[in-house]
This record gives C-alpha cells, structure tokens and sequence, in this order.
C-alpha cells in the first residue's frame, strides 16, 4: 500500500471525504439525512485525529517534499475545523425553513462539501512551502466562498451581494498575483526558503512592491481598511450560516496567511513592515469600531466588529514568532467560540424574527437563558474579564507590545471602550428594554439549545482557565 | 490510599462544589436537600482536613511545602501570580478550624434556619464563605491571598444582608463592606509596592528577606524618592492594614458590632474561623517579613493592645447580647494582634509571641463559635437578643447552661480550660518581651473579659424569668442546634491542655532573618496573678447580678446613670463619629467638589467625545452605500494609500 505518515491523514480524509458526501447524493432521496450524518462523522473524526498529532517541537514534518505540517499548522487546521463544524451545524436549520425573510435553501450536501473545500483551502496555505501552493490554497479556499454567498438562487439581496463578492475578490486575487510575480521576479525562485534567503541578503523596490500588493490582496479577506467595503454587504446579504462561516473560516485563513508570509519568507523584513501592520492595524479596528456605532440589523453589525476584531487581530503581528503564533491561534478560538455562539443565538432569533436590534427587545424576560447567551458572546468578544475574549485580547495586545509597540497597544485599548459601547447596546437591547408584544415567540430545537450551552460552557471556560493557553501552546516554546 | 494531594483538593472543592450545586440547582428547589447536601460535604472537607493534618504532623512538620503551584498569570518582568496550595502547620491547623467550625455550623443552621425560605441560598453562601476562606489559608503568595481576602469580603457582604428585606442588615452589610475594603485599598496599594521591590509575591521569599540588601537601592514613588528598604517598612505596614481592617482593630472596628444583623451562625462563624481571624492569619503567615520591617511589629502591638482594653471596656455596658459577644471578639482577636507585635525585643524577635497568637487563634475559635450558637439559641427562645428580656434560662436549658459556663470559663481563663493557656502565653509573651505598659493592661483586660461574660451568663441564665414565653414554659432546646454546642464544648474544655506544647514547635524555623529567641522562661507567679484577678472579677460580677443581694432591674436600667457609663454604653460615639464625618466631610466637601468637577469638566469632555466619534461613524456609514464602482474604487485608493503612508522604503 502507500505509505502515507500519520500526520497528513486529516488533510487525506477532508480532501476524500466531501466527495463521498455529494457523490451519495446520486443514491438516497433529498429527505436523507444520511450525507449530514456522513459530514459530522467526518468532520470531527478530522478534528480527533488532528487532536492525535503530537507536537513536534519545532522539528518540521515534510509530506512529498512540498507540503509542510508544522505545529502552527495543526493548531491552525484545528481552529478551521471547529469552524467548519460549527459553520454546519449553524446550516442544518436553514435547509429545514426559512429564515430572515430569506426562502429555505437547498442541497446540503453540496453546502457542507463547498465548507469543508474552503476548510482544504485553508490548510493548503498553512501546509504550502512554495508560492504556487500558497496561491492555490488561497483560491481554494476562497472560490467556495462565492457559491456560498449565493447559496440562496432566489434571493435577489443574496445574489447581489455575492456579485460584488466575487467582482471584488477577483481584483484582490490579481493584486496577489501581482505581488507573487514580483516577488518571483525578486528572488528568482518559488519555494519559501530560498525566497527567505533572497530577502534576507538585501531588499530592493521589487521586493517592496509585492509586499504592498500582498497585504492589499490579503486586506480584501481580512476586511482591512480600506478594503473591507464588500464585507458589511455581502454579510447582510448571504445567508447567515454563510456569514458566520465567512467570518470565521476566511478570516483564519487569510490570517494565517499573512503568519505564514511575515513568519516565513519575509521574516528578515519583519521590523521593517512593522509601520505599515501598525498602520493598517490601527486604522482597521478604529474604522471597524466607528462602523459598528450606529447599526440596527444584526449581521451588519457583525460585519463592522469582525472587521475591528481584523484590526486586533494585525497587532499581534508586530510581535516575535512564537508570542504573535500563540496569540493568534488562541484568540482565533476564541473569536471562533464567542462569533459562532453570537451567530447561534442570532439564527434563533431570525427563524422566528427578523434580524433586527429590535428583535431582541425583551430578550431576558422571554428567554433568559438565550439572553445569558448572548451576553456571554458579547462581553467575550468586547473583551470582557473573566470570559475568554479579555485574555485573548490580553495575549494580542501583549505580543504587539513586546515589540515595543505602545502607542498602537494604548490606541487598541482606548478603541475597546467604543467596542464596549456598542457590544452593551445589544445587550441593553436584550436585558434593559421592555419586551415587544409583536414578535413571535422563540423556540429552539434541540441541536440549537445543545450547541448554544455548549459553547456558553467554553467561552466561560477559556477564560477561566487562562493558563490553558500555556499547556496548548507548550509546542511552541522552543 | 488517598494521596495528600487529592486531600487538599477535596478540602477546598467540597465547599466550592457546596455552594454551585446549592446556589445553582438545589437552592431554589428544596431547601432541605440543600441543609443535608451542605452538611455531608462540609462534613467530608472537614474528615479530609483532619487526614491531611494527620498525614502531614506524622510526615512532615514543621516542614512548609505546597501541595500544589500552578501559574496562574505571569507578568511581565518575571513576576509570577500563581495559585498554590501552602502546607505547614499553621495552615493545617487553620484549615481543620475552619472545615471544622464550618461543618459545626452548617448542622446548627438546619435547625436556626428551619422556618427560613431562603435557606437554600443561605447554605450556598456559607459554603461559599468557608471555601474563600480556605483559599486564603492555603494561599502561597500575596496576589492569591489578595483574591480570597476580597472573596472573604463579598461573602461576608452577602451573608451579614442576607435578610436584605431589613434596612438594618442592608446598612451594616454595605457598612462592613465599605470599611474592609477602604482598608483592602491600602493592603492592595502594599502588595504593588512590595512586589515591586522584591519582585516576587511569594510568602516564602518574602519571609526569608534581609533589608540590608535594599538599603543601597533606591526607587522613585512619584513624590519621594526613597530607599528600598524605607519602601519595604512602608509596603509591610500597607499591607498590615489590611489586616487591620478585616480584623476590626480600633478605630475601624464599628462594622463588626454591627454585622450581627447577619443570621446568628454567620455572626459565628465570621467570629470564630473566618473574616476576623484572616487578619490576624495574615500578620501571623508575614511574621518574619514584619519582623524584619522595624516599626510595623511595634505598631502591631499598640493596635492590637488598644482595641482589646477599648472593646472590653465597651462590652462590660452593652445589653445586646449579640454585641457584648463582639466586642468581646474585638478584645481577643486585640490579644492576639499585640502578642504578634510583642515578639521584639530590642534586636532579637521571641517567638513566643507568635506562638501563643496562633495558639489563641485555635482555642478561641472553639469557645466563641460556641458562645455565638448559644446565643443563637437563646434568641430563639425570646425572639431578642436584649438581656432585658432573658434570665432564668438556666434552669430551662440545662445543656446549653453547662456548655456555657464551659465557654465562659474558658474564654475568662481560668484553669483547665483552653482559654486559660493561650491567654497566659499572651501574657508572658508580653512580660518577657518588657512591654510592661502592655502587659499590665493585658491583666486588666482579663478581668473586664471575666467580668462582662460572667455578667452576661447571670443576668442570662440566673435570676426570675423576665420574659412572658419563659415564665410560662415554652422554653425547649432543639437538637440540630444544641448538638454542635455540645460538640464544641468538647474542644473549648480541651483544646487548651491537648494544644500546649505543640503550638511551640509550629514555628518553621530557618525563616527568619535576624536574631531569634525560640523559647523563654515562664515566670511561675504569673499564672496565679492571671487567675487572682479573674476570679476577683468573677466575684464583683456574681455580687453585682446574682447574689442575693444584686439589684438586677437596676443594673439593667440605662437611663439612670452617670455620664461616663453613658459615654461607654453608647460604644464612645464612635458610631457617630464615622456618620459625622462621612456626611459632613466626605458627602458635603469632596463629594460636592468632586461632582462639581464632573459635571461640568469630565462630563462636557465626554459628551464632545460622544458627539465626535458618532460623527466620525456617520462618516464610515456614509461611505457604505453599495455602488460597486465606488468599492472597486477603494481597492485601488487603499493601494496608494499604503504605498505613501504604510513608511515603505519604496
């Protein structure tokens, strides 16, 4: 047989296994809920055995001389299949009915299949040692993107804003591709250490050129400023699993992207890119949070303070390897747990209601426990101690200033109180203004009701346990 | 065999676990699940804490060692918080105290609060209350120690309001919590800046310092630029504060008094193994860094020696009976405080004093747990805690008449009963340590003890009934809530003979840092003046209230009397004194300035603040409006935005 190592089964398997779960569709009926069963087997057998891979230690594990499976990488594969898995399970509702004034959509299997495509795409880029490869993952994981955007054929808001979607993304792809021509051009080579060691024999306005155009093309799936125009439309438009898989899984990705770029290749240049991260940083998470001041429809809302979590997110990158590496991992559990449980908690609400603030008017008297919930989210994400989100934010800001970056690290604080402002205005929403005797009442299913503990437990959970986050990353400290 | 390891966990969980479950699920529910879920597990914490002790006095003492360490937050710069779990014999002893007391206590609730509807978060709360203060006793470093202190503070807050329906109980609540945590402020404000200067927050490094390594050094505090050692002294008396205010030394004593508006086994536990004595625990568990720190012991000592002839002369007025027995409290937990600060002498530090403190500590929880579930009992035959209304319950309550003189006895010191050693180590420390002013006033106080407790037992148990209910019998003493009176008569009688001679070798030795005495001479007369003067007191106060001859009714009578008897039975104004200047000093001049200044300064900066970032969001929203041509025309804007702003060398 092949001799395939121990470490590449988890990307073998998600790359098998979509298959298996479209192909049966040519043999059960469309009611089966066999291919969802097949999917969430698979899913979380991927997230077991990724689980089973020990730590390396710094040593890098080669599969075929051009697919690298280094610690960051699995911890990243970990943090894309939390999402994808949740992103799934968030779905399943909208494949039975409606929601959001949006018709029932269709083809779940076709759906999880362009999730866990995105999900490979992902782990292309975390695996990738060659510019090709990067490029590819990249795309892979952002062409499921655009048919996800438009899952909903019927819904004109749906297929306008996946138009924009992929109108956009094809300039921000071209700027990539510009920039690794240029840094092919460069270096004279595509594999990662020789353009690590080019780089660090000297720099030229070649090398400076593709940095630019890296980070623009990278800024559009970051929703970095100025480039995160689409994101507040295409979020408000696409359906909502869509949204919270958009925000999660395509933000790790470009994210660990840009870890892969400035740990890897661009390493040598780091200081010197350092004032244009701060800047994009700092200007992102301000234009984010301004955004998110005044909004009333709840997946917008979510569109502006994932794009200021973005800016957060950057500040970690001034920092050494290893202390951006953890931080960035660690936050993007958190930002996985607490964004999901929000979009969870928001799905409930638009079966039954619109997606709007007004919607959660009265929330604690009608269904407190869903109002726990979403107040758990909230303080989480607004960086709230004891909940998760204070020590995620805490290890971000802390690898940006060990750097010496204070003025940025002061003006990220200063920025979470606006954060803070309109994060409690949901949450004076859901606890402080009387209930509306118009809105229907909620009921959640089961699967609902389990998730949305669950992930209330691990929000909690995370932040309780702050010196977890040493025992995750023990892989890291060499 | 169960490791010590899962001992220790097993005590500080089982309360833990105590209040989720009863707060959480069974609370609401039943209240009697919860009163039986509360007693097995304090139970249990209380069987493991006793295991543990054995295991340890058997293997290890006095070795000092953690069972546990793991960090908690590091920051930066090489200090570490961690939370671990400190195994000596100080700690040991303090944990079998407060598992024991607090599983005493829990079974005394079922029957104090059988008729209560809330029980269910009354027993939550008190599981709450001991686990926090299970964590401060086992607590490795100041920054662990400083989350338990506070959590000791908000579950004392949550206990004394716990009838939150009586504005009383709310007030002495918010009153209790204000003033321990303005004198927390100080001890945080001490831990800041001795961690600062050591860099470490570690009990064990800072036991084991020597100043004359910070005399050379020297740091800024903003103002004053002083040296290390200057900031040591300064840090060990912020952080004594602390101290100060959670023991209710003079003057910030007039919460304790006034938390007797909690349920009576609150008031008991707070007095006997909690809250009270984590001051005290503090001093104790710091000793040798004090002892290093020049003035703080002396400081120590004339706190602790004042508030002890102050609340004992308060308490030999009062009516309340609640209250006689705090400031009874106020005056012992005072012995304990000066017999820490006494220990100096000149140069070299005597270790008697802290001996016979910690000492104190452990016979003392036993006899006031004891006298406050008395009392409790007693209120709930007369429905008052006046002594207007009691008398002639002796005959009545024969168990409960017995185990009060036993606690009486004891906390009067009179041989052989445990109050009698601690007490007299107190003393000699005092004595031997030439504080002769202290000392003096330590024999005078053990007679105003004697005398206020045995007047209480008179006019308490002797004489004709005054109460309606008593003279016509309804008198009955209830089982759940006379066993753990029983129970702690056992150890009030003799925790004293079984303790002496232990307590000698708890110290750890090899901590401290200058010249140490581990052991001094008794002074054979001592005894038999203590006892002498105690028994004289007793005698004035059987003549006063229950001789033939004592006029009772008069003696009860507050109207009718001098104007120092008055000044003292209204507690020297102090009281008043607190309201005076709250509302005069602080409500009408620094609040009225520091609103003036807020109202029209911050507020204005603000509201323009507001104004302008809601403006700025306007101008984000505005550029929001879905042309994509105008999308398209960002990309290429943000890419010569970064191409002359992003600083590229380009």
């Amino acid at each position: 047989m092949f001799n395939i190592p121990n470490f590449i089964l988890p990307d073998v398997l998600l790359l098998i296994f979509p298959f298996i779960v479209i192909g049966m569709r040519l043999f059960v009926t469309t009611r089966s809920q066999l291919p969802w069963r097949l999917a969430n087997i698979g899913f979380i057998a991927i997230f077991i055995l990724l689980n089973l891979i020990p730590f390396s230690g710094g040593a890098e594990r080669i599969f075929i001389s051009n697919w690298k499976v280094d610690d960051f990488g699995v911890l990243m594969r970990e943090v894309l299949i939390v999402s994808a898995l949740l992103g799934m399970w968030l779905s399943k509702d909208y494949f039975e009915h409606g929601a959001d004034k949006k018709p029932q959509m269709h083809q779940i299997a076709e759906f999880i299949g362009a999730i866990a495509f995105a999900t490979f795409g992902g782990f292309t880029v975390v695996s990738a040692c060659d510019l090709l490869t990067f490029f590819l993952g990249l795309e892979i994981a952002t062409i499921p993107m655009y048919a996800l955007a438009a899952w909903n054929k019927r819904d004109q808001y749906g297929s306008e804003a996946a138009t924009k979607y992929i109108l956009m993304g094809s300039v921000a792809t071209a700027f990539e591709l510009f920039g690794f021509s240029y840094l092919y051009g460069f270096s004279g080579s595509l594999h990662f250490s020789e353009i690590q060691a080019a780089v660090a024999s000297g720099s030229s306005p070649l090398l400076w050129i593709a940095v630019l155009f890296l980070f623009c093309g990278i800024g559009f799936k970051l929703t970095l400023f100025p480039f995160y125009t689409w994101a507040p439309d295409v979020y408000e438009g696409a359906p909502t699993p869509v949204t919270a898989v958009l925000s999660v899984t395509s933000k790790a990705t470009a994210i660990a992207f840009l870890v892969v770029l400035v740990y890897g290749p661009l390493s040598p240049i780091q200081d010197k890119m350092a004032p244009l991260i701060a800047l994009l940083a700092g200007v992102t998470l301000f234009v984010g949070n301004l955004g998110a001041l005044k909004q009333s429809r709840l997946r917008r809302f979510m569109a502006y303070s994932s794009i200021a979590q973005a800016g957060y997110i950057m500040v970690a990158l001034l920092g050494p390897a290893t202390t951006a590496k953890t931080a960035i991992i660690y936050y993007l559990f958190v930002y996985a747990v607490s964004n999901y449980l929000a979009f969870f908690v928001f799905s409930i609400i638009g079966h039954h209601r619109e997606e709007t603030f007004q919607s959660l008017r009265g929330l604690s008297k009608q269904n407190p426990s869903l109002a726990i919930a979403l107040a758990i989210s909230m303080f989480s994400l607004a960086g709230i101690p004891p909940l998760a989100g204070f020590f995620g934010k805490f290890h971000l800001f802390f690898s940006g200033a060990s750097t010496g970056h204070y003025t940025l690290v002061a003006f990220a604080v200063l920025n979470n109180v606006i954060a803070l402002f309109y994060y409690l205005q949901l949450i004076k929403a859901a606890w402080v203004d009387e209930p509306d005797g118009h809105l229907t009442p909620l009921r959640l299913t089961k699967r609902q009701r389990e998730v949305v503990i669950l992930l209330s437990i691990a929000v909690i959970f995370l932040g309780f346990v702050p010196f977890l986050s040493n025992n995750i990353f023990a892989g890291f400290t060499n | 065999m169960i490791s010590d390891i899962t001992l220790g966990y097993s005590i500080l969980l089982l309360p833990l676990i105590t209040f989720v479950v009863n707060g959480l699920f069974l609370g609401n529910k039943c209240a009697k699940a919860a009163a039986i879920f509360a007693v097995v597990c304090n139970g249990l914490a209380f069987a493991a804490a006793g295991a543990l002790a054995f295991i340890y006095f058997s293997d290890f003492a006095p070795q000092a060692t953690s069972l546990f360490d793991h960090t908690f937050i590091p920051f930066v710069g090489g200090l570490v918080a961690r939370i671990g779990m400190l195994i000596d014999p100080l700690s040991v002893m303090m944990l079998v105290v407060v598992t024991f007391i607090s599983f005493m206590v829990n079974i005394y609730s079922i029957g104090y609060m059988r008729e209560d509807r809330a029980a269910g978060r009354f027993f939550a709360l008190l599981s709450l209350f001991s686990f926090s203060m299970l964590g401060l006793v086992v607590a490795t470093n100041l920054f662990q120690m400083f989350i338990f202190w506070e959590l000791v503070g908000v579950s004392s807050y949550l206990l004394i309001g716990f009838w939150y329906h009586k504005p009383s109980a709310v007030s002495a609540s918010k009153q209790a919590f204000i003033l321990t945590r303005f004198a927390d402020s100080f001890f945080l404000l001490g831990i800041v800046l001795v961690s600062y200067v050591v860099g470490s927050f570690d009990f064990s490094t800072l036991n084991s310092l020597s100043l004359v390594d910070f005399q050379k050094q020297f740091i800024n505090l903003g103002l004053v630029t002083i040296s290390k050692s200057e900031a040591l002294v300064l840090g060990s008396i912020l952080i004594f504060t602390g101290g100060w205010g959670k023991s209710a030394m003079f003057p910030m004593h007039i919460w304790l008094p006034n938390a007797m508006e909690g349920p009576t086994p609150v008031s008991s536990i707070i007095h006997s193994a909690t809250m009270v004595v984590a001051g005290v625990y503090l001093v104790a568990r710091l000793f040798p860094f004090f002892a290093i720190c020049d003035n703080a012991l002396t400081l120590i000592m004339w706190v602790g020696a004042f508030t002890m002839v102050f609340a004992a002369v308060i308490a030999c007025t009062q009516k309340d009976i609640k209250r006689i027995l705090a400031y009874s409290t106020l005056s012992q937990l005072g012995y304990m405080m000066f017999a820490l600060g006494a220990c100096k002498i000149g140069l070299v530090v005597a270790v008697t004093g802290w001996t016979a403190s910690t000492f104190h500590i452990f016979t003392h929880a036993f006899f006031k747990c004891s006298l406050f579930l008395i009392a409790g009992s007693l209120i709930h035959q007369v429905h008052t805690n006046d002594l207007d209304a009691m008398g002639g319950l002796g005959k009545k309550m024969k168990l409960t008449y017995v185990c009060t003189l036993i606690s009486i006895l004891a906390i009067s010191g009179i041989p052989p009963f445990s109050g009698f050693f601690s007490k007299d180590e107190i003393i000699l420390a005092a004595f031997q340590g030439q504080h002769y002013v202290v000392f003096g006033l330590a024999l005078f106080t053990s007679g105003l003890t004697t005398f206020y407790m045995f007047r209480l037992f008179f006019l308490a148990f002797h004489g004709e009934p005054r109460h309606e209910g008593v003279k016509a019998g309804h008198v009955h003493e209830d089982f759940a809530m006379t066993l753990p009176i029983v129970i702690l008569a056992i150890p009030a009688l003799l925790s004293g003979v079984l303790g002496k001679g232990i307590f000698e070798e708890f110290f750890v030795p090899g901590q401290l840092n200058v010249p140490q005495l581990m052991k001094l001479e008794h002074a054979e007369w001592l005894p038999f003046v203590a006892v002498g003067i105690a028994v004289i007191a007793l005698v004035i106060a059987w003549v006063l209230y229950a001789s033939p001859w004592a006029k009772v009714q008069r003696a009860l009578d507050e109207t009718n009397r001098s104007g120092i008897y008055k000044i003292v039975y209204h507690k020297f104004y102090f009281d008043e004194m607190y309201y005076a200047v709250v509302r005069q000093f602080i409500f009408g001049g620094i609040a009225r300035a520091a609103r003036a200044f807020n109202d029209y300064v911050i507020e204005g900066l603000l509201a323009f603040t507001v104004w302008f970032v809601h403006k700025l969001g306007d101008l984000v929203r505005l550029a929001q409006a879905g042309y994509l041509p105008f999308y398209l025309g960002t990309l290429i804007v943000g890419v010569l935005l970064w191409r002359f702003f992003g600083q590229l060398p380009l």
